[in-house]
């Protein structure tokens, strides 16, 4: 999912999936997050920042 | 889709599906297992095994979260969804699973309230929009979810939401592993690890398996071409007389994994002495159990749970499938009484499961040609 807005406060984040649908994700596992950031969300939660520089 | 389009090329795949014929060795049969129920799923989604050499086979193995669990722990959870009050909350495919008396799902039909979430926030959402109830979440999954039910109960005591619980069902991956190399039913050649259980456990808690067991170990992602470039890792592992853990998932395990989600997970839960699974018995430090401090958010304490142990239905060969000892279509009810629509076991109820990943993409393309 693509980070589209931040709530550092309660640790969330405004999330779109490929299709479009938005969720708030809880991010306190990866913080800190940006807008823009692709996240493997599982269950609701942010597990890890998807590398850039990856294969 | 970034991380995905490109991970899904059908030219590239061809091409390291080719590098994975000239990597075998024609006289000899290599048996993989692929530890997690997504790896199941994308395997017969794009299928990955009819893309192989006749002489490599996927075997399926117990990393799907629903389909672990016994029958016993869904009557609890029914029992405990009839409480007066109580809101359930759970996992959608978790609905489905069949107790020895119906599912979750019936139990709604029959009155109770339960209600599906994508995910434990969801169901603390709910405790605090209904103040007056009490909402338990009924929590189940790997190490990778696990992280999310800990959020959220740290969320739930720093909110103090009184009225929302946990029944904790989680499980870990490395006990099951272990009872499987144990057994002298299975005779593997190396695993394809799991990708987001890694995310969170890191690389190392899966050394014991080259280390003890002589056996490659390549943590892999779910796209079609993760998959194949992991198979061709473990046969250069074989060939050149190696055993070790190796990560294809770079771009989202790390090697120690995440440490954030291991120290809030330390703090929520401990482990079990035992847990019972589905097909597999019971298996010590297997599961996790919330831990003392967080005891009065444990919904076994709040309320009355019978705690059954129910034998799984004589005609279901759920365990066999988990143990990787037959194939999905070797069971005896397979698509004719079990079907993803009137599942009898679990493997036919979640996406991951082997049974339906297989009921629902590969059993109109079984037969292979042999190289």
């Amino acid at each position: 999912m693509t980070v589209l807005r931040v709530d550092l406060a309660r640790g969330l984040a405004l999330c779109s999936d490929k299709e479009g649908t938005k969720s708030s994700v809880e991010t306190a596992l990866i913080e800190p997050v940006s807008p823009g950031d692709a996240l493997l969300v599982h269950a609701g939660t942010a597990i890890a920042t998807l590398a850039a520089d990856a294969r | 889709m970034r991380f995905v389009d490109e991970f899904r090329d059908a030219e590239l795949g061809q091409v390291v599906a080719g590098e994975i014929l000239a990597k075998v060795e024609p006289g000899r049969h290599y048996k993989f297992m692929e530890v997690c129920g997504g790896h199941t799923h994308s395997i017969y989604k794009y299928g990955i095994d009819d893309l192989l050499p006749a002489n490599v086979e996927l075997v399926h193995g117990p990393g799907c979260p629903v389909c672990v669990i016994p029958m016993g722990r869904v009557d609890d959870g029914i029992a405990l969804a009839h409480h007066e009050n109580v809101i359930f909350t759970c996992f959608g495919d978790m609905m489905r699973v069949p107790g020895s008396n119906g599912s979750l799902l019936d139990a709604k039909a029959a009155g109770a309230d339960v209600r599906m979430v994508y995910s434990p926030l969801d169901a603390l959402r709910i405790a605090k929009q209904h103040p007056d109830r009490e909402v338990v979440f009924f929590a189940i999954g790997f190490e990778t979810t696990a992280p999310s039910t800990a959020l959220t109960l740290k969320r739930a005591r720093a909110e103090h939401v009184a009225n929302f619980s946990c029944m904790c069902s989680h499980v870990t991956i490395v006990p099951p592993l272990r009872a499987l190399l144990e057994s002298p039913d299975l005779r593997l050649d190396g695993f394809i690890g799991p990708g987001h259980v890694s995310t969170i456990v890191g690389a190392r808690p899966f050394e014991f398996i080259p280390s003890d067991y002589g056996k490659p170990v390549v943590i892999a992602g779910f796209e079609p071409l993760d998959v194949l470039h992991a198979i061709s890792m473990i046969l250069d592992q074989l060939a050149d007389g190696r055993s070790e853990v190796e990560n294809q998932y770079t771009r989202v395990v790390p090697y120690e994994g995440n440490l954030r989600a291991l120290e809030i997970m330390a703090e929520v839960f401990e482990l079990r002495p035992h847990f019972e699974w589905r097909g597999l018995g019971f298996i010590s430090h297997s599961g996790l159990k919330l831990s003392d401090a967080y005891a009065d958010l444990d919904a076994e304490w709040r309320f009355d749970v019978p705690g059954v142990r129910v034998a799984d239905p004589k005609a279901c060969q759920c365990g066999e499938v988990l143990k990787g000892v037959i194939k999905p279509w070797e069971c005896k009810v397979f698509g004719t009484a079990c079907t993803p629509e009137r599942p009898i076991g679990t493997c036919m109820v979640s996406s991951e499961g082997a049974c339906a990943a297989y009921y629902n993409f590969g059993r109109f393309a079984r037969e292979r040609e042999v190289v």
